[in-house]
């Protein structure tokens, strides 16, 4: 052996390793990530010396950060899982009434009973959820409708609430010229928890087996997956953020009527956004929240607050469902031209 | 000239590989076809791509010297080119005469849809016994029967027949063949496509053997039947081997 | 027990409309497999265009029905050609056409509001006003008019819906392409002629019951919603696709919401359609929807 000659090979390239392959997407990930995260919390500070009407330019962020947040959590069960629901308001509503009344009551700051109402939103959504998701397809699209109608009528009709007329909500002891600000960060922090657990959501076993369900439930079954439970945990998982917002949203308002929040209008558009930015995707949600949000500021300020503003939602929907089904970001990935800053899944 | 060509037609479903790879087939008015081939080799698929079914993503489609890809089903059917599909694809709620005279939706003409009624009957006497009976409650050949008999009633020029014996037991399937035989008679151009070789090239003067979407040889019936690649073709090569060795 | 005899009268009177506004629904879904969502809202269309046509024309709304219908089978052609081809064939066809026609309710509803506004409306013909009352015994017995005419339009339209099935050419090509659409290419008829067809029939009997229900209740914009609850309740119960379902469910849950009305107000009214909704979903959620069109 040892009269061999050594010879000098040149030393090839070699192809990637899978940790290097993966690591330009990770990378992309982490810095899209911290970019975005580093401009909404430090919006409200470069805001303030840029625009005049600075209440008004929070309240927007404030409003798209609550549909970012609305979005992807229904992109859970209606994305994932492939369950349309259109009655998802009913946990805006829930979260809105629970922090209003504790507000009322005990005076204690939706702030703090945010998460609360998040929490008895998700315990509604699993026990609507065992209910409605014993039907399937169409049959649980209806359903949902009919839940949402039932708690409209229920609520207008609870005199405990204020019935039709709902019930006023003290303002929030904030200076009025930073009176947004905080209201913008619990959004904030809604939109990014949202996002972060639709993400995680999509990379666990569990958002495996949402997928499962949403391809093919007799399959799904059949392989072993606890499909109902899963379902309703789906159901459950996407009712807190929305519970969470409405609480919130609720003291913005600063009244609580039960049309505001289950108005069709409002649960039509979280199903909206999450369709025609990508249903079933962690980016799409958001791009399709951000989207709808411009389109609604662009008509109110073209036509005003008129119901013609529904007419748009219904447009847009139809328009989405005919020509992009899969929304922007699906569109985008099935034909390879997808941004790796939108690549989330 | 032919009745119907085929010319190097390429097809598949949806968005889906091709099961169609570039086929040709040439069928001429007076003789009857039997298309066989093992499983996957697009024979129903090519019946499908004539009749309109499904439209091909290349090659033509001439019945009669004029280009007829991509006419609907119904349109094909006023042209005379006639579908049996696998399934029977009865109404299950009408009764055996309704279904029949569903058959002959295009045909205005009351007196002939009687005429043709009767031959139909004749033809197939079971189905007059049943001729008030809900088609969902038929049996298997019944339902192939009404299935054929529905198809008589617009006299078409060429009868495409997608498995015709599937799933039914030999007697009845033999019965099946035998109706089928005859419809040479009355002057329909029969093409049929069978996964069971044998009694499909019986009942054919011509065979014509599919593999992987494209033709692989054609021939006078009995001569298929009696040729060893037919054997190759379903067993596959060892298979076909080990048997003739044996 | 009069009174009960009274419940059950006017129960059934509204029975005979709710059948007429439900039989498009249902035929719509036998025929194309469409859950319409849109329904009710184009319903309320036609019920803006007779109260138009009264409140400028006089014209009765009952005459009315035969300007809406046409307009309505139009309007029904237009909008299957437009929206329902692009998605057939689709995977969860069914669920894409709920979504569909959600979007299209929105669109008609906020069409509505934005041309005649929130206000209540209600087209107010002599009829409407009164009776036919029946003595019995000590009591009496009130047949609303108005109710009893749209009853009997309804039903002469049902009669109407039922021979065209059964004895038109066109009849027999849509009851062949509900009960089998693949068959019914293979014997020739033209499946997408007969949808297109099938679905302005279905509207032209939501227009005609537009009419007649712009004189029994006062409409709004948002009025639809109620109404989809009740159509759906009502076919689901008696058969998707079936119309002679279609008409015994309307009478049973006529009757039964007129038997609620009368024991705890107007307002449980529509609690009660969405809760027979939501029962009746979950008690039979899988084969609902899986009837073919019946007569």
């Amino acid at each position: 052996m040892s009269d061999l000659p050594i010879i000098e090979t040149p030393v090839e390239a070699e192809a990637p390793t899978r940790e290097q392959e993966r690591s330009p997407g990770t990378m992309t990930r982490w810095i899209t990530a911290v970019v975005l995260l580093a401009l909404v919390l430090i919006f409200p500070f470069i805001a303030r010396p840029i625009f005049p009407s600075y209440n008004y330019v929070m309240q927007l962020g404030i409003v798209v950060l609550m549909w970012i947040a609305m979005s992807s959590s229904w992109n859970i069960i209606g994305g994932f899982a492939g369950y349309i629901s259109l009655g998802h308001a009913v946990f805006y509503a829930i979260g809105g009434y629970v922090s209003g009344m504790i507000l009322i009551h005990w005076g204690v700051s939706p702030f703090l009973t945010a998460p609360l109402a998040g929490l008895v939103a998700v315990a509604f959504g699993i026990a609507a959820g065992l209910i409605t998701l014993r039907t399937r397809g169409p049959a649980f699209i209806i359903s949902t409708i009919a839940m949402l109608f039932l708690t409209l009528l229920f609520l207008d009709n609870w005199e405990f609430v204020g019935g039709t007329d709902g019930v006023n909500l003290p303002l929030a002891p904030f200076p009025a010229a930073w009176l947004k600000v905080p209201f913008y960060y619990a959004m904030a922090l809604a939109a990014i928890g949202s996002v972060y657990l639709s993400y995680r959501v999509a990379h666990s076993k569990f958002g495996l087996g949402l997928r499962a369900i949403s391809q093919d439930e007799t399959k799904a079954e059949v392989a072993g997956i606890n499909t109902r439970g899963y379902k309703v945990a789906a159901f459950a998982l996407s009712a807190f953020f929305i519970g969470f917002v409405g609480g919130i949203w609720g003291y913005t308002l600063t009244y609580l009527r039960p049309v505001a929040f289950l108005a069709i209008a409002i649960a039509a558009r979280m199903v909206l956004m999450a369709i025609i930015g990508g249903r079933g995707t962690v980016a799409g949600p958001v791009v399709g929240a951000v989207l709808i949000f411009a389109v609604d500021e662009f008509a109110v300020r073209q036509f005003g607050e008129t119901s013609l503003n529904i007419v748009v939602v219904g447009l847009l929907l139809l328009i989405a469902l005919l020509f992009f089904p899969q929304g922007i970001v699906g569109s985008l990935r099935q034909s390879g031209k997808l941004p790796a800053f939108l690549d989330w899944d | 000239m032919s009745l119907l060509e085929v010319n190097d037609v390429v097809a598949g479903y949806g968005a889906g590989p091709d099961i169609l790879t570039g086929v040709s087939v040439t069928i001429d008015e007076g003789t009857s076809y039997c298309i066989v081939g093992p499983n996957g080799a697009g024979k129903s698929t090519l019946l499908r791509a004539i009749v309109g079914i499904l439209e091909p993503r290349s090659g033509d489609i001439e019945f009669q010297g004029k280009k007829v890809n991509g006419l609907r089903p119904d349109q094909m059917l006023e042209a005379g080119v006639c579908f049996v599909p696998q399934d029977p694809s009865l109404f299950p709620t009408m009764t055996v005469k309704e279904n029949l005279m569903m058959g002959g939706y295009l045909v205005r003409d009351r007196e002939l849809l009687r005429k043709r009624l009767d031959l139909v009957y004749e033809a197939f006497p079971a189905l007059a016994d049943r001729h008030s009976q809900s088609a969902g409650t038929l049996s298997g050949g019944e339902q192939q029967m009404v299935a054929l008999g529905r198809s008589l009633m617009i006299e078409p020029k060429v009868l495409m027949i997608d498995e015709p014996s599937l799933g039914l037991a030999p007697m009845i399937a033999d019965l099946i063949f035998e109706r089928i035989r005859g419809f040479g008679a009355l002057g329909i151009t029969v093409v049929l496509v069978e996964q069971n070789a044998v009694k499909g090239l019986q009942s054919a003067d011509w065979g014509i053997v599919l593999d992987l979407g494209s033709k692989e040889f054609e021939g006078p019936a009995d001569g298929i039947l009696a040729d060893p690649r037919i054997r190759e073709l379903y067993l596959g090569k060892q298979l076909a081997r080990k048997e003739h060795l044996l | 027990m009069i009174d009960l005899v009274q419940v059950l009268i006017l129960g059934l009177l509204l029975g005979g409309v709710y059948a007429l506004m439900a039989s498009g629904l249902t035929l719509l879904f036998g025929v194309m497999r469409i859950v319409n969502l849109a329904h009710a809202a184009l319903i309320l269309i036609a019920a803006y265009i007779t109260f138009v046509l009264f409140d400028s024309l006089a014209l009765d709304p009952i005459v009315a029905v035969l300007i809406t219908m046409p307009v309505m089978f139009g309007l029904g052609v237009g909008l299957y050609l437009l929206l329902f081809p692009r998605i057939e064939g689709t995977h969860r066809y069914v669920e894409m056409t709920v979504l569909l026609t959600f979007g299209l309710a929105l669109i008609v509803e906020g069409l509505l509001a934005f041309i005649f506004t929130g206000i209540f409306r209600q087209t107010r013909p002599d009829y409407v006003m009164d009776a036919i009352v029946i003595p019995i015994g000590e009591d009496q017995l009130f047949i609303p008019t108005g109710q009893l005419y749209a009853m009997v339009v309804s039903l002469v339209l049902l009669a109407g819906l039922w021979a065209f099935l059964q004895l038109t050419r066109t009849g027999r090509a849509i009851r062949a392409t509900t009960q089998n659409r693949a068959a019914a290419q293979i014997v020739g008829i033209n499946v997408r002629r007969v949808s297109a067809l099938a679905f302005g029939v279905g509207l032209a009997l939501a227009g005609a019951s537009g009419s007649l229900v712009s004189f029994i209740f006062p409409f709004f914009p948002s009025k639809h919603w109620q109404w989809i609850a009740l159509m759906l309740a009502l076919i689901v119960l008696g058969g998707m696709g079936s119309i002679k379902g279609a008409v015994l469910g309307a009478l049973i849950l006529a009757v039964a919401s007129a038997f609620v009305q009368d024991a705890f107000g107007a307002t449980w009214s529509p609690i009660a359609f969405y809760l027979a909704l939501f029962l009746i979903l979950l008690v039979r959620p899988q084969g609902l929807f899986g009837a073919k069109l019946r007569l």
